[in-house]
């Protein structure tokens, strides 16, 4: 059945609405959720909020689960669905930069424009530096063009590379995100009785 | 502790529990037997020899020829743009790329019928359509295309054009093969079903 | 919750919790209906190559990484599924602003500790250095680490690990930026 796009069960036509409508709920969902703003973001490393890691762990473990249960009823073919490709020396530089740009900068790309949207400077900024760093990476891209493909290990899924059932994983998943929102939520209440003068924007 | 989250939590777990007790994923779509047996049964599941060789003559695109004998056969005589998959690796995941590719026939052959039977009933196991056999192999192949038998006087006209033909055929194949020992490729490649026509997806 | 904070109009957000699950299924739908997951940094990425192309086309054909994204129908690149998610998401943001109340003049937001210039410093710092990471890591948290991982992807894993992991080895050194 799934994917629907893929294979044309829904025109190209409906592509880019589509992306409209999946995107405005994406927008949504993070700005109630305070992503709008840099300090609760930041929050999930300093164990003040740990709003970061609520919404995101949750969001990861509901889809992961969905996915697999939809595969099993047949709903969606796993083959048709992108599953990002693992450059394993570029990914691990990128992963570096952005942890430093996330507890810099306080925002993601996403994050950053829902704080665009409701007038924050500071998301503007961020997305204008955003801008600015993939120019420089583009503009540099002959100098690392072997690192950046360096390792290619395709399509691999987790479960693949460890030699361990997708099913498996996915239950590894919901019970560290399961242990991690307990312990969490006893951190913050901690940290934030100590914090008399932090104030919410 | 607020009782929604842990009850929320509760399910979660149980969820993804289940994923673990349901059984495994069947990976090929199995074809029911009653369409084996049907499809056993129909003769148009062979072609003939002179069929396969109009084929390569004409360039046919669609034509997809397996060999499924060994590696070391193959190199000595194979037919043009033919594959080598021998039998016993036909299920190894590599090959399967070549399988289930739209508009495309695929035809075996060995040096008889019985391995290219074979490989013709695994194959439509695995749900794949648009499978053929060479009817008689290789071994008609050398009779009827490169050694073709003239028929004798009092034969038909049909079996005169069929000679003609397969002296055509014949001076087309052994010709080719003085000239480019690389079994004259005409220029068909054979192209591996892509992984997932997928989205580009990314970012 | 209640904590000791400064009195003042508690913005409403939503349980984070309820958020994630709505995130979860708006992930999953994304998955059912298009094959791939949500993504932010891909849109600029492509907004940047159409920029580049319109000035200098020669230079944005002779660089192999933004030829990658020319389409070769002379069509814009902007005509993407990540652009209209992308615009989508400024506006479901600017949406939920409005609804909550939190639609205000242009304002600057750090932490009482520094000043509002700090703060954009940092931002623009951190900016670049995500935009120049979200490369190298062929996405952005939603795409990379978000999506990647619902997917089960290797990579998606890495980032995600990294991601983090950096971000609380270093958290100590900039904790004047936020606490």
């Amino acid at each position: 059945m799934g994917p629907l796009i893929p294979q044309e069960i829904i025109t190209g036509q409906w592509d880019f609405v589509i992306a409209l409508l999946i995107g405005g709920a994406f927008g949504f969902i993070l700005e109630a959720s305070g992503f709008s703003s840099s300090r609760n973001i930041a929050g999930v490393f300093y164990g003040y909020n740990f709003v970061v890691l609520r919404v995101f762990f949750t969001a990861m473990i509901v889809a992961m689960v969905g996915l697999l249960y939809f595969s099993y009823f047949g709903w969606i073919d796993l083959d048709l669905v992108f599953v990002l490709p693992t450059y394993l020396n570029s990914m691990l530089f990128g992963g570096f930069l952005m942890g430093l740009g996330f507890v810099i900068g306080g925002f993601c790309p996403g994050t950053s424009y829902t704080a665009v949207a409701i007038g924050k400077i500071d998301g503007i900024v961020f997305a204008t530096g955003f801008l600015i760093g993939v120019f420089l990476f583009a503009e540099g891209f002959p100098f690392y063009e072997d690192f950046y493909t360096a390792n290619d290990l395709g399509n691999i899924t987790i479960g693949e590379m460890f030699g361990i059932s997708n099913e498996w994983i996915a239950f590894l998943f919901v019970v560290v995100a399961i242990v991690a929102f307990y312990v969490t939520w006893l951190i913050e209440k901690r940290v934030r009785k100590n914090m008399t003068e932090y104030k919410f924007e | 502790m607020n009782k929604n989250y842990l009850f929320l939590a509760i399910l979660m777990i149980l969820l993804a529990a289940g994923l673990l007790l349901v059984p495994e994923r069947q990976n090929y779509q199995q074809i029911k037997p009653e369409k084996l047996m049907w499809d056993i049964t129909q003769t148009s599941r062979f072609v003939t020899v002179d069929q396969v060789a109009q084929m390569i003559i004409e360039g046919d695109p669609t034509l997809e020829l397996i060999d499924i004998r060994p590696a070391k056969d193959f190199e000595a005589f194979s037919l043009t743009n033919a594959i080598n998959i021998p039998l016993d690796s036909l299920m190894k995941p590599d090959y399967q790329d070549y399988f289930g590719i739209e508009d495309m026939n695929v035809v075996f052959y060995g040096n008889s019928d019985i391995k290219a039977d074979q490989a013709w009933v695994i194959s439509k196991r695995m749900g794949y359509n648009s499978i053929y056999v060479m009817q008689g192999g290789l071994n008609c192949w050398i009779r009827k295309i490169i050694q073709p038998v003239e028929p004798e006087e009092s034969a038909s006209q049909e079996e005169f054009d069929l000679y003609q033909f397969r002296k055509g055929a014949c001076a087309f194949f052994t010709g080719t093969k003085v000239e480019a020992p690389d079994a004259g490729k005409t220029g068909i490649k054979v192209v591996k079903r892509k992984k997932g026509t997928a989205v580009a997806g990314g970012c | 919750m209640d904590t000791k904070i400064v009195k003042k109009q508690q913005p409403k957000y939503i349980n984070p919790y309820f958020g994630g699950i709505l995130l979860g299924l708006l992930l999953l739908a994304a998955f059912f209906i298009a094959g791939r997951g949500l993504s932010a940094s891909g849109a600029v990425k492509l907004l940047v190559v159409t920029v580049v192309d319109k000035v200098a086309p020669a230079h944005a054909e002779g660089n192999a990484y933004y030829s990658k994204f020319i389409p070769a129908d002379g069509s814009s690149p902007l005509y993407n599924w990540l652009i209209f998610g992308a615009i989508g998401t400024f506006f479901g943001g600017m949406l939920s602003g409005a609804i909550f109340g939190r639609l205000k003049k242009l304002r600057v937001e750090h932490s009482p500790k520094i000043s509002a210039r700090t703060r954009l410093i940092a931002a623009g710092a951190g900016g670049i250095l995500f935009g120049i990471g979200s490369q190298f890591g062929r996405g952005c948290s939603s795409g990379a680490a978000l999506s990647g991982t619902a997917s089960l992807s290797f990579g998606g894993l890495i980032v995600m690990a990294l991601m983090f992991g950096i971000g609380y080895v270093f958290a100590w050194f900039f904790r004047k930026l936020w606490i």
